[in-house]
């Protein structure tokens, strides 16, 4: 019988690819990336033990990675620091610590500059999860959703047509 | 872009993305919560330490002056304020460790804001002023009579005394106030950020 370590190792080894993610839209820099994906662990395995719904492990992981992520940019004010940073520091960022295809570049850039919120429904979108999925991870209604994907979408659009 | 081109970029991003082993997320997770505990174990040493000293301090000067009763009822009263003060922030930082945020966005958001708000904006939200000046002028009431060798009444009728104690009284006061507002203010940062979050999240007009 398994342990509940190595439980929890399990899921996360399978699901660990929205912990990236959700670090890779809120931080440019590496080690915040870093640190803010060990962050995530600890969050998850410290409320693994309560989960209920087995079935909702998706669900969960993005809750706990998205609200981590927040709570990390609330403690360093990475808001005045986005609303300063020069763009062309941006793509050196990108460009010199991952290597993406330009056109997935293009679109994170696009991403880093959407609103908190905005990241995290235009990542639920993108990762192709349903409006009922996306109102219980955000706690909103799904008419609320619905609105807000068009929105961000749009912003989206705008930002990535002004880059061209 | 279009919606099957942002969903196609998404997906090679996904595929780009460089996955850690088993071993790798154990590692992680294990020295995070090495760092969590020694972090805990600090803050409780260094407020056990701090309060200890008091305690201990106002125990032994109140035996010395086992003949005046002010001065030993001043010591008292702050004894029983640090030990309470002890226990409370042990059990705030045990809760502050146990938060968990598996809750949905909204519901975690507004938690904060609520526990925040009533601190920093409560109906008591300024009793922290009363509170700490009538703690400053116990301890330097404490260590000042103490120092000076004469009961409390005879300190306290000698002009030249009061003067030492005012200084010393406005200096404590102000470095304690300096401090503390230092500390709200990085909160009131914090329930704006909170807020300006939540009316992202809610607002759709």
């Amino acid at each position: 019988m398994k342990s509940l370590k190595e439980e929890f190792l399990e899921i996360l080894s399978n699901y660990q690819g929205i912990l990236h993610k959700v670090s890779l839209i809120y931080f440019r820099n590496k080690s915040d990336r870093e640190d803010n994906f060990q962050e995530i662990i600890y969050q998850l395995w410290k409320s693994f033990p309560k989960l209920k719904n087995k079935n909702s492990i998706g669900s969960w992981i993005y809750a706990v990675s998205i609200n981590t992520s927040l709570y990390r940019l609330k403690k360093q004010s990475r808001i005045e620091y986005r609303e300063k940073l020069p763009e062309s520091i941006d793509k050196f960022d990108l460009i010199e610590e991952m290597t993406f295809s330009e056109t997935s570049s293009k679109l994170l850039n696009a991403i880093y500059n959407l609103s908190e919120i905005d990241k995290s429904i235009m990542l639920l979108y993108l990762e192709e999860k349903s409006y009922d999925e996306i109102a219980e991870i955000l706690g909103i209604s799904k008419s609320n959703v619905g609105v807000r994907i068009n929105r961000a979408k749009e912003a989206l659009k705008q930002i990535s047509s002004h880059g061209k | 872009m279009e919606n099957n081109e942002l969903q196609n970029a998404w997906k090679n991003i996904d595929g780009e993305i460089n996955r850690k082993t088993t071993d790798e997320l154990d590692q992680y997770l294990t020295s995070k919560c090495r760092k969590t505990i020694h972090k805990f174990i600090f803050l409780i040493s260094l407020d056990v330490v701090v309060c200890i000293g008091l305690i201990v301090f106002l125990i032994i000067t109140a035996f010395n002056r086992q003949g005046d009763l002010i001065y030993q009822t001043n010591n008292l009263i702050l004894g029983a304020i640090t030990l309470t003060a002890l226990v409370v922030s042990f059990f705030s930082l045990k809760k502050l460790q146990g938060n968990r945020f598996n809750l949905p966005l909204k519901e975690l958001l507004e938690q904060r804001i609520k526990l925040l708000s009533e601190w920093l904006l409560g109906r008591y939200s300024k009793l922290y002023i009363v509170l700490i000046t009538i703690l400053v002028a116990m301890i330097m009431l404490s260590i000042h009579v103490y120092y000076e060798y004469k009961p409390f009444l005879e300190v306290m009728s000698n002009t030249e005394s009061i003067y030492g104690l005012a200084a010393g009284f406005t200096f404590g006061l102000f470095v304690s106030l300096f401090a503390v507002g230092k500390i709200r203010k990085y909160q009131l940062k914090n329930l704006e950020f909170l807020n300006d979050l939540h009316g992202q999240l809610c607002n759709i007009n």
